[in-house]
């Protein structure tokens, strides 16, 4: 990699945060966690008004919504909102589920994959695979 | 005067004697000794040659209609005789017509006594061979009353040797015989009076031992177990058996059965058809209690080869109010060993037995259906209500993996001297990894894909062909027998496919230890109305009773900790979500067989016209849903044409339909093939088990969409449209 591939990652889940963030960071990504969408927005708009901004986003898809209520569809809005602000920004959608409505969904609103949690040996190379392209 | 005073003599002779049988006679109460000593006095006594005893039957003539009884002669039948003559007289039942041409015939019809001085010259005497040296009879009439009831002989080998006054002694003595006859008689029936209270008694208090023994025996085996024991013990019967009627109504199926002969006989599984030809069956069939006194002889009695020495036997139905539950049979050794009155007081018996196992069976049946709450409880429970709970630990357990995965590729790297020690903690992150992996399996074993908004129309064989390839299932390793005429289900098929992938999955572990491997699909028009039934037996070792239940409990496993076992209980949760079922049996030649009975669809399909003009290019194997999808397409005036691998000239079609599970290619491989060829824009991937990944990665592809796999001309419109 010429240079340093920066990752947005954003997920409510403390320790699930953490442990993507790692094995993301050990694969030799820079990566910029956030444990909400409001907060994951903000850094995504911070950065984009310097010259590093983020290359790519992996956001959950089940988080509380803007004002920390339940939300089904945050993780769907956050990503709606972040194309909107880059209309090319590759970005990876997280769940728990196997909800193939959902994940069509965010394949129309612009995502270019979508992982279901627990199968994270395959994050690494799917990012790369992406960046690859 | 000599002749007086031998007169006076003879006659206190006589008298003596008559006195003396009066007296010896009216002490006994057996009427057979009563007899053979009052022939025997008279002979030995009066010296006489021979002595007979004749009673007149009764009831024996006729006992019909009163004309029949007076065509019907009545007799009177010898029943004591003096030495080897009578003896043998009377085993041969030798008797003489009441008002017939002989002696006795004519005491017994006319109440008089006669006498025939020289037999040879009495026109009612006829000459017996059994008495030769007889010269002169007497025959003296038994009353009781007005009753006469029989005759008494006397014969002497002297000419002329009775005289009036013999008559008058004589006479005084057989009224007192026919007296102690009589009392005999009643005697006998008092006697008989009183056995038969007492036989009822006994009869009755054995019932009511059966009722209060059994009536707290809650656990049916044992209770059927000691019904037997009690009626042959106290009974002293040959055999006892306990039917029960099985679920279908028609057959009474023995539970338990005295001795070895039951055992033998319940082992057998011995069965008698409800209203067939035996006695169990005619007892099922009327409801009705049942004796056949010589069992040989009764049409309805099977002759059975485990009870040779049964001669009659009774069965008793078991009723509960007016539900019939089964029926007892007690059988004895004894010719005739049942009257009416044991039918009365082993009606009674059963009745209670029937109640009794009646109790026991709806006990059975709330253990049954507690298990079954604590079953679908334990379900919701774990599925429903604390799904988030499952979510929670499932998203704790996530960061585990990935540390732990972490922390490997680290040891890998390290560089220790103590090698030992190295490989030791290896072993133990393996260790955390694998439990950590097992508890976010739970999570998608329990959660599994999304549910789909509404279960629709499918069509089931063909869901079950696309799990049984899509398990890498050998083909040759797996038969079909699909019904010709079959009904869609009603089912959301990602669902169903984890089900059948579970069950599948179950068979193909069945079978991998045994030589003979083989997978049987049976799809068909359940038995029961409104259903489909997928069966899927294996050739492998079966299910052993003990586990039969619990193989439907989440986190029971008999294949090593590797396995979550939860793919059983995730197809009963799956199930019935459906408003299916799912059982499992042990085939009798062997193996499991699994059925899952799938609401068939009742609804009217919805009615969608197909667009027309198209050229449409179907991939896939030449199966039901293929010969649907082209029949559907051509009749709405499109061009349909079939290629399984794709190798065709792509250009002239509109259409592609890719069904995403082939027998013999990857559909990815295909699409990528598609995407080369700048088709996958005109391709739509159907599948019966849609999945994110796979979807998100054809999608990816470039593929028009990735969608579930109609099953009916609207939802094919929807795609074709």
């Amino acid at each position: 990699m010429a240079e340093e591939v920066r990752i947005l990652l954003v997920d409510d889940e403390e320790l699930v945060l953490r442990s993507m963030e790692k094995t993301l960071l050990r694969a030799g990504f820079d990566v910029e966690t956030a444990g909400n969408v409001r907060a994951g927005f903000a850094l995504f708009q911070e950065a984009l008004s310097t010259d590093d901004p983020f290359d790519i986003a992996i956001l959950d898809l089940n988080m509380p919504g803007w004002r920390g209520e339940e939300d089904p569809n945050a993780g769907l809005d956050l990503l709606s909102k972040l194309i909107a602000a880059k209309r090319d920004l590759p970005v990876i959608i997280l769940s728990a589920f196997d909800e193939v409505s959902r994940a069509k969904e965010a394949v129309a609103r612009g995502a270019r994959a979508y992982f279901v949690k627990g199968r994270e040996a395959g994050l690494v190379n799917l990012v790369n695979s992406i960046i690859g392209e | 005067m000599t002749e007086d005073t031998s007169l006076a003599e003879r006659r206190a002779i006589l008298l003596q004697a008559a006195a003396e049988v009066g007296r010896a006679v009216s002490s006994i109460l057996d009427r057979d000794d009563l007899l053979k000593k009052t022939v025997d006095i008279i002979c030995d006594e009066f010296g006489f040659y021979y002595a007979g005893v004749f009673l007149i039957e009764e009831g024996e003539a006729g006992g019909g209609s009163p004309d029949e009884a007076k065509d019907t002669a009545s007799w009177a039948v010898l029943r004591a005789g003096r030495g080897e003559a009578g003896a043998v007289m009377v085993a041969e039942g030798y008797k003489l017509e009441v008002n017939g041409s002989s002696m006795v015939g004519a005491a017994t019809g006319t109440g008089n006594a006669m006498i025939a001085a020289d037999v040879g010259e009495t026109a009612v005497h006829s000459k017996n061979p059994h008495l030769p040296d007889t010269h002169s009879e007497m025959a003296l009439p038994l009353r009781v009353g007005d009753d006469i009831i029989g005759a008494l002989t006397v014969q002497s080998t002297e000419q002329a040797a009775f005289s009036e006054d013999d008559i008058t002694v004589l006479q005084t003595m057989a009224d007192q015989l026919a007296i102690a006859i009589n009392n005999a008689k009643l005697h006998e029936q008092n006697r008989r009076l009183l056995e038969q209270v007492e036989r009822r008694a006994t009869l009755l208090e054995a019932a009511a031992a059966v009722g209060r023994d059994v009536t707290s025996i809650l656990d049916l085996d044992a209770l059927l177990g000691e019904v037997v024991y009690i009626i042959c013990g106290t009974y002293g019967f040959y055999y006892a058996g306990v039917f029960l009627i099985d679920e279908t109504g028609q057959w009474a199926v023995l539970h338990a059965g005295r001795g070895e002969a039951g055992a033998a006989m319940v082992a057998e599984r011995h069965r008698l058809e409800v209203g067939g030809c035996s006695m169990i069956g005619a007892a099922t069939g009327y409801r009705k209690a049942l004796i056949a006194l010589d069992v040989g002889e009764e049409p309805v009695h099977f002759k059975n080869p485990h009870l040779p020495h049964t001669r009659s036997e009774m069965a008793l139905p078991l009723i509960v109010g007016e539900k019939l539950i089964g029926a007892v049979t007690v059988q004895s050794t004894e010719a005739a060993a049942f009257s009416d009155d044991d039918i009365t007081s082993l009606q009674a018996m059963a009745d209670q037995l029937a109640v009794a196992i009646n109790n026991a069976l709806l006990l059975k049946e709330l253990e049954a259906a507690h298990e079954e709450l604590v079953r679908s409880k334990t379900f919701e429970a774990i599925a429903t209500s604390t799904l988030e709970a499952i979510h929670w630990i499932g998203n704790k357990a996530l960061p585990i993996t990935a540390s732990v995965h972490l922390l490997l590729e680290d040891l890998d790297r390290l560089e220790v001297a103590d090698a030992e020690r190295l490989e030791s903690m290896r072993e133990d992150l393996e260790m955390i990894r694998d439990g950590a992996e097992l508890i976010v399996s739970v999570q998608e074993h329990l959660i599994g894909p999304a549910r789909e908004d509404e279960p629709r129309p499918v069509m089931l064989d063909d869901v079950v062909k696309d799990a049984v390839v899509a398990a890498g299932i050998p083909s040759k390793m797996v038969s079909y027998d699909v019904a010709a005429v079959l009904p869609l289900g009603r089912a959301d098929t990602t669902q169903l496919r984890r089900a059948l992938d579970y069950v599948l999955q179950n068979a193909v572990e069945a079978v991998a230890n045994v030589r003979e491997r083989h997978i049987t699909v049976k799809v068909a028009p359940a038995e029961e109305k409104g259903f489909v039934a997928i069966s899927i037996a294996d050739t492998g070792p079966g299910i052993p009773e003990v586990e039969m239940d619990k193989i439907w409990a989440a986190f029971h496993t008999t294949k090593g900790a590797k396995h979550a076992g939860l793919g059983l209980s995730a197809a009963l949760q799956i199930l019935r979500q459906l408003d299916g079922r799912i059982s499992v049996a042990n085939r009798p030649e062997g193996g499991a067989v699994f059925e899952l009975l799938i609401p068939a669809y009742e609804g009217r399909l919805p009615d969608e016209a197909l667009p027309s003009g198209k050229a449409v290019l179907l991939m896939d194997d030449n199966d039901a849903w293929s010969r649907f999808v082209g029949s559907a397409l051509e009749n709405a005036g499109n061009t349909v044409a079939h290629a399984a691998d794709g190798k065709v000239d792509l250009e002239p079609f509109d259409l592609i339909l890719l069904d995403d599970v082939l027998e013999t290619a990857d559909s990815y491989t295909i699409l990528e093939r598609l995407a080369e060829a700048k088709m996958a824009g005109k391709t739509v991937v159907v599948a019966s088990d849609l999945r994110v990944e796979r979807t998100m990665s054809m999608l990816q592809l470039g593929a028009r969409d990735v969608v579930l796999k109609p099953y009916t001309v609207a939802g094919l419109a929807e795609i074709v449209g």
